[in-house]
């Protein structure tokens, strides 16, 4: 047990008042640049970064994690109450949250929302904390053919799930997939699908199209249905809270289903974006009634919030144990520990354990105290919802365009996320499932450099998918999901027989 | 017209030092991603500044990496006038309008100065082959060809990997990785058999003993002699025309403004960043990073630019990476 | 902000009873959808072809995963415009009525002036008008408060944005002349 003393060290280097302090201011400044459109994780970070150059690094640090806990939780806000994604990350948490603030149930959807980022990254901190050096040498085994079949399988976890027509998903995936190629192909150095215009450089970026395709559109749908967004949440939210905690139990299979590949997909950098697309589609898949997603069902929220948040945690270990940041806002961290002159890798553990356990403990408290936080102001958060419609909208779409153009600082982007509001409201309305398009978008260029990554290293044979067992069990696992339904079919059939059970009618 | 601007402005400014100065945040455009060499080297800048007080308003570092730093240069292309923006530039400004038809060229922007010169490192796993000899021989020796890791596709280290080619014989396939980091951590991990990185994206893997760096692409060996793993310097790692291996690379990390600024805003940015290379943070990182402080601005740096673009781009024509 | 007791149902006074007639078809517009989706994956399809499409020694080129998604997305919309030509309720259903259509076109319109506006005044003058005006015309709400809260809420975003966190927004004329 030397990390649990190395982790009682740490929280003693913690437990001044100054940094409790900056705990504090840090958890707050999150939590906003979390809320603000655009803004969001990584740019909050960075934004916010050159306050901490003169604090010496362990005040800075404590002070930034405290940033990125404060944003993580900010960001589910938006997506719940106003349809708008403030992360990639956050786009699955729209699917169930938003239909919830609908319902009036928008206190209950915030509560399960910070809860299960609470216990998502509560288990990853944990996992950091005994399994660090364990863990860190996994993630080294994963090379191009390994992350393709991880993004595989998200992609596969995905297929065949919707209710709209076949045909339908299959045109909104492949648009998103031929949208995320638009730009430089890093492969071949090549640009493609760019007509020769400057503007279509950078490509589309996948939260201009979010903004606009959930956001904007969402505006135009609750215009046209003269739907309210009628403000029940205003209870004192305790009742809501403990509700919410008293029926936690029951969906333990979910919360570590989504922990698991939350953490999993985190040190494999696979990204936090996968895992909250993936923890959403397998609660689906495996719940009894998956058709009720989609219209506020809590564990809808339950599945990727946690599922995201483990794998932001779990992200800070290959960062700071090999130095690969597993997500936008590692990579910023990273540059900040540059910044004071601490090299993450291999030897950081070593040599500056002081900094490292703090790190640890600071996660720990960060979350603790940002969870009350948080808690504490949904009320606050929740009564936005009584404003007036007619002040509500505009404000959401100066927010949308905010959003958009702060991303890459681009007037194009603007237009882009007008164009991306009309196409969401059409698709909306005729059936175009939007969800299999933004996981297109913006896994679509990491999917595709793997794959050819890993064609390049293997002379162009298939048979590299299956090469050693780590990459070949998660390809087998990515065709046994995308067969499921089939294989279920097939075991039903066989079962029925043996099993006493009544047929269900 | 602009005569007279000339002289207003030359009217308004006292003596020296004072002239124009930055009234908005000024922002160092990164064309790279988050963590990279130049986001790291932008963040150094910043602190630097900050730290020592030698500009009154904030600088803040934006991320422009997309399409492999053609976003940026882009950006700062239509900036144009713009003196708040500063462009921390490396060997893509000669090379991506060759290799994807850009419509850039340096020579629309405003130069400022060149304030270090970057290595490149032949490295393979600690495992592999120990000198530049014997990974020769067991790169010709392998059924399949050896993996080489690199940043981006017909760029700096596309372009070396096929000058080793050509050099040795032996072949290899090249795999783009999406930054330095990754091809480190690649390599690491036995995924491919080596990288030509720069020292600084190797350097903590080096330390922790598990890449081995075979030769360095210049003439002489790198200045820094204190240790930096237990038993080796900079210093020690031989040149690799010494092991016989006749290629040489250096890249520069030079900042730029966007076109048609006026002299003042010009000049203020060259005193700036020679304020900036005098600071204790810009050595550190220099002898850190292994990077060659060299310092050129005005004629000195126009010169430099034009040979080195020339350079540049006979070595992308050899490599056949012009897109026609 | 406003009064917190205000009915928050959007209520267009103007707006015609529920049986609005319809105005467009949901057939119409999916058959006008899978043409627009076929037009765009003929056009990306062949630049990928352009490109390079083909599988060589060092795996697929850049154009080959771009071209035949965009045969698979031409095979869907082409499979969406049939179903929808030939399918048999001929009678289908409303994609909107007019009334609805008005009510998208009041939000739709004002965000596209929006647009238009911060593009060449800047996005926080047309933050201002764009609040100040809706509330007051879609919403009936006072003119001053309209005013109030659109002040309020652009000086907000200003502070934050460029002054707080140095993110600049798009500017016009007003604040060139106010020295931002």
């Amino acid at each position: 047990m030397e990390a649990f003393g190395l982790l009682l060290h740490g929280f003693a280097v913690l437990l001044t008042g100054k940094t409790l302090v900056l705990m504090m201011i840090g958890l707050v400044l999150g939590i906003f640049v979390g809320v603000l459109p655009g803004l969001g994780g990584p740019n909050g970070v960075a934004i916010l970064l050159p306050l901490t150059f003169t604090m010496d690094p362990t005040s800075a640090i404590v002070m930034l994690s405290c940033i990125y806990w404060g944003a993580l939780f900010g960001g589910a806000i938006t997506s719940i109450l106003f349809n708008i994604p403030g992360e990639a990350w956050s786009v699955a948490t729209t699917f169930d949250g938003y239909p919830m603030a609908q319902q009036g149930r928008a206190a209950e959807a915030l509560t399960a929302a910070f809860t299960s980022s609470f216990i998502g990254s509560l288990v990853a901190v944990l996992l950091i904390t005994f399994l660090a050096p364990m863990i860190s040498s996994f993630a080294l085994r994963f090379g191009p053919p390994e992350f393709f079949a991880v993004y595989l399988l998200t992609f596969c976890s995905f297929v065949g799930l919707g209710r709209e027509a076949r045909h339908k998903t299959v045109i909104s995936m492949s648009l998103g997939l031929l949208l995320a190629g638009i730009g430089m192909d890093t492969v071949s150095g090549q640009l493609r699908m760019t007509f020769g215009t400057a503007e279509l450089l950078r490509g589309i970026n996948f939260l201009v199209a979010v903004i606009g395709l959930f956001g904007i559109s969402e505006i135009l749908l609750t215009m046209e249905e003269r739907l309210a967004l009628r403000g029940h949440a205003a209870h004192i939210s305790l009742r809501v809270v403990l509700s919410v905690w008293r029926d936690l139990p029951r969906y333990w299979v979910t919360l570590l289903r989504s922990s698991f590949i939350g953490c999993w997909l985190g040190i494999t950098p696979g990204g936090a974006i996968a895992a909250s697309f993936m923890g959403y589609n397998l609660a689906k898949r495996f719940a009894k009634e998956p058709e009720s997603f989609g219209k506020g069902r809590i564990e809808g929220v339950f599945a990727p919030e946690t599922a995201a948040h483990a794998s932001g945690t779990s992200a800070l270990l290959p960062m700071l144990a090999l130095g690969i940041p597993g997500s936008g806002t590692a990579a910023i961290l990273l540059g900040g520990l540059m910044v004071w002159g601490l090299n993450p890798g291999p030897l950081l553990f070593v040599e500056h354990k002081d900094f490292v356990w703090g790190l640890i403990a600071s996660m720990y408290l960060g979350n603790v105290v940002g969870l009350v936080l948080v808690l504490t102001t949904v009320p606050v958060f929740a009564s936005i919802l009584r404003v007036p419609f007619a002040a509500v909208a505009p404000m959401i779409v100066v927010s949308c365009a905010i959003g958009a153009y702060a991303i890459q600082n681009a007037m194009f982007d603007i237009w882009l996320m007008l164009g991306f509001g009309v196409v969401g409201y059409v698709f909306k309305k005729i059936g175009i499932p939007l969800a299999p398009f933004t996981l297109a978008l913006v896994l679509g260029n990491r999917a595709e450099d793997a794959f050819r990554l890993s064609m390049i290293g293997s002379g162009g044979d298939l048979k590299v998918f299956w090469s050693n067992g780590l990459v070949g069990s998660i390809t087998t696992l990515a065709l046994l999901l995308l067969f499921w339904p089939l294989i279920e079919k097939l075991l039903a059939r066989a079962g029925r027989p043996r099993r006493a059970r009544p047929a269900p009618l | 017209m602009k005569a007279a601007c000339t002289a207003a402005a030359l009217l308004v400014v006292s003596p020296a030092a004072a002239g124009w100065e930055p009234t908005k945040p000024v922002e160092i455009v990164v064309a790279a991603g988050a963590g990279g060499a130049s986001d790291q080297m932008a963040r150094m800048m910043q602190a630097a500044i900050q730290k020592n007080n030698l500009m009154k308003q904030p600088m803040v570092v934006s991320l422009k990496g997309g399409a492999s730093g053609a976003e940026a240069l882009m950006y700062m292309k239509s900036s144009e006038g713009d003196p708040n923006k500063v462009l921390i530039a490396y060997s893509l400004i000669y090379m991506l309008p060759l290799s994807a038809k850009i419509p850039f060229d340096w020579r629309e922007l405003t130069p400022v100065s060149v304030i270090a010169l970057d290595q490149f490192v032949l490295w393979d796993n600690a495992a592999g082959p120990k000198t530049v000899k014997e990974f020769v021989q067991a790169a010709k020796a392998a059924s399949a060809p050896f993996k080489m890791g690199g940043t981006g596709s017909k760029r700096e280290d596309h372009v070396l990997t096929v000058f080793l080619e050509q050099k040795t014989g032996a072949k290899f396939s090249y795999l783009p990785y999406k930054s330095g980091g990754e091809a480190a951590t690649q390599l690491v991990g036995n995924h491919t058999e080596s990288n030509v990185n720069n020292p600084s994206e190797n350097l903590e893997v080096w330390r922790a003993g598990q890449v081995r760096p075979l030769c360095v692409f210049d003439k002489e060996r790198i200045s820094y002699t204190s240790k930096v793993t237990e038993t080796q310097s900079w210093h020690d790692i031989p040149t690799c025309k010494e092991e016989g291996l006749d290629i040489q690379y250096l890249m520069l990390r030079a900042m730029f403004l966007p076109g048609k600024v006026t002299s003042e805003q010009q000049a203020f940015y060259v005193e700036l960043f020679q304020k900036v290379t005098q600071t204790p943070e810009y050595k550190d990182y220099m002898e850190k990073q292994a990077l060659k402080p060299v310092f050129l601005s005005g004629k000195d740096m126009l010169k430099f630019l034009e040979e080195d673009g020339q350079l540049n781009k006979s070595l992308m024509t050899e490599a056949g990476f012009v897109a026609k | 902000m406003t009064d917190t007791d205000l009915e928050i149902v959007v209520e267009d006074p103007t707006a015609p009873e529920e049986d609005s007639p319809s105005l467009v078809g949901t057939r119409t517009v999916e058959i006008v959808v899978s043409i627009a989706l076929l037009l765009l994956a003929v056009t990306l399809g062949y630049d990928n072809w352009r490109t390079g499409i083909s599988w060589d020694s060092t795996g697929p080129e850049p154009g080959y995963f771009p071209f035949y998604l965009s045969v698979i997305l031409a095979g869907g919309s082409l499979y969406g415009l049939i179903a929808a030509l030939t399918s048999q309720d001929r009678t289908s259903d409303t994609f909107v009525t007019r009334a609805q259509a008005r009510r998208v076109l009041a939000v739709f319109v004002p965000t596209l002036l929006f647009c238009l506006a911060t593009q060449f005044l800047g996005l926080y003058v047309a933050s201002f008008l764009l609040i100040a005006g809706f509330m007051r015309a879609i919403g009936k709400i006072a003119l001053w408060k309209s005013l109030l809260t659109a002040f309020a809420f652009t000086a907000i975003m200003f502070v934050t944005f460029d002054v707080a966190f140095d993110v600049i927004m798009p500017k016009g004329p007003l604040e060139a002349v106010l020295g931002r």
